[in-house]
């Protein structure tokens, strides 16, 4: 015969594990929007600060010659403008921001001063990508739509 | 004759009242983040003009335009429960801003003189400075500063 106890630590479980699962977006988000799902893999969520001309957040963290799944969602509501995500090798941001602006931001996944692009999306769209963690060291990343990179970056710390 | 000199001094009182009548309103918007997040909105943008138009990258000043646009309707959609005699005081001043970034579009098409466009672009800020005297103090954004919350780690500002 289940006793009132155990129905009491069963409901309690359950109240857990719900509220564990509703909770655990957010933990991420608190955590730089990193999450390791298996060794040597990191997963990163960055989203544009609404329609404003910022990431959020506008630092990542992961470590070096990690397997990183990065997802960019644009989470602008009224703009048309368009965002995506690059990642630059130190101090080569502005010269490939440069570059974007005659090719409507444009940017080849080959350019040898970038190691890693979303495609431009517009507002509500989320993209991903994939790429293999540089050395340690500090990157800037940046939206390429002309004229955004100013205020539209962050740097991806690498870590030992 | 003492009657006439009242007429003034009452039509002035009811104008004074008028004139603090309206942030009144304003201070009690129904919506007051998405009004704040509106007009911020149209201060960006207009960075965004004066910086295509600074880089001499005339051809994406009518996308800006656009944009503009687009956060006017943003605000537009903010004020839309509030008393009718306010939101048609923004909207006189809102056409009229939204008119002269329009201007500065229009003369990008053939434009090879930085200068010109950025002059008509200080004449849309006060343009634009029209609309944000309507609202509180403190919903005015300065055009000068970036909203809060944009980045600006990796980039040297200009």
């Amino acid at each position: 015969m289940t006793s009132f106890n155990d129905l009491l630590r069963a409901s309690l479980s359950r109240r857990h594990l719900v509220f564990g699962s509703l909770t655990l977006p957010l933990t991420l988000l608190g955590c730089g929007g990193r999450r390791t799902s298996e060794e040597g893999v990191v997963d990163l969520f960055i989203q544009s600060d609404g329609d404003f001309l910022a990431f959020k957040p506008d630092e990542l963290t992961c470590t070096a010659g990690a397997l990183v799944h990065l997802t960019f969602h644009h989470a602008g509501r009224f703009l048309s403008a368009l965002h995506n995500w690059v990642l630059a090798y130190p101090d080569q941001m502005e010269a490939v921001d440069k570059d974007a602006e005659k090719t409507d931001g444009i940017i080849s996944a080959n350019d040898s001063r970038v190691i890693a692009v979303v495609p431009m999306c517009g507002k509500g769209e989320t993209v991903m990508t994939e790429f293999t963690a540089p050395p340690p060291g500090d990157y800037p990343f940046f939206c390429s739509t002309p004229g955004h990179a100013v205020d539209m970056n962050g740097i991806l710390h690498v870590t030992v | 004759m003492r009657r006439t000199n009242k007429i003034p001094a009452v039509l002035a009182a009811i104008g004074f009242v008028l004139m603090f009548a309206a942030p009144i309103w304003a201070a009690q918007l129904k919506s007051p983040d998405d009004v704040k997040t509106a007009l911020k909105l149209l201060v960006q943008v207009s960075n965004d003009f004066k910086r295509q138009i600074g880089n001499k990258n005339f051809a994406r000043v009518p996308h800006e335009y656009m944009e503009y646009t687009e956060a006017a309707d943003a605000l537009r959609s903010a004020i839309k429960n509030e008393p009718a005699d306010f939101k048609a005081r923004v909207e006189t001043r809102l056409k009229a801003a939204v008119t002269a970034y329009q201007k500065i579009s229009d003369m990008s098409v053939n434009a090879t003189d930085a200068d010109k466009l950025m002059a008509e672009h200080n004449k849309a800020v006060t343009a634009m400075n029209a609309v944000f005297d309507l609202f509180p103090a403190d919903f005015r954004p300065d055009p000068n500063l970036p909203p809060p919350g944009r980045g600006g780690r990796g980039a040297k500002k200009n």
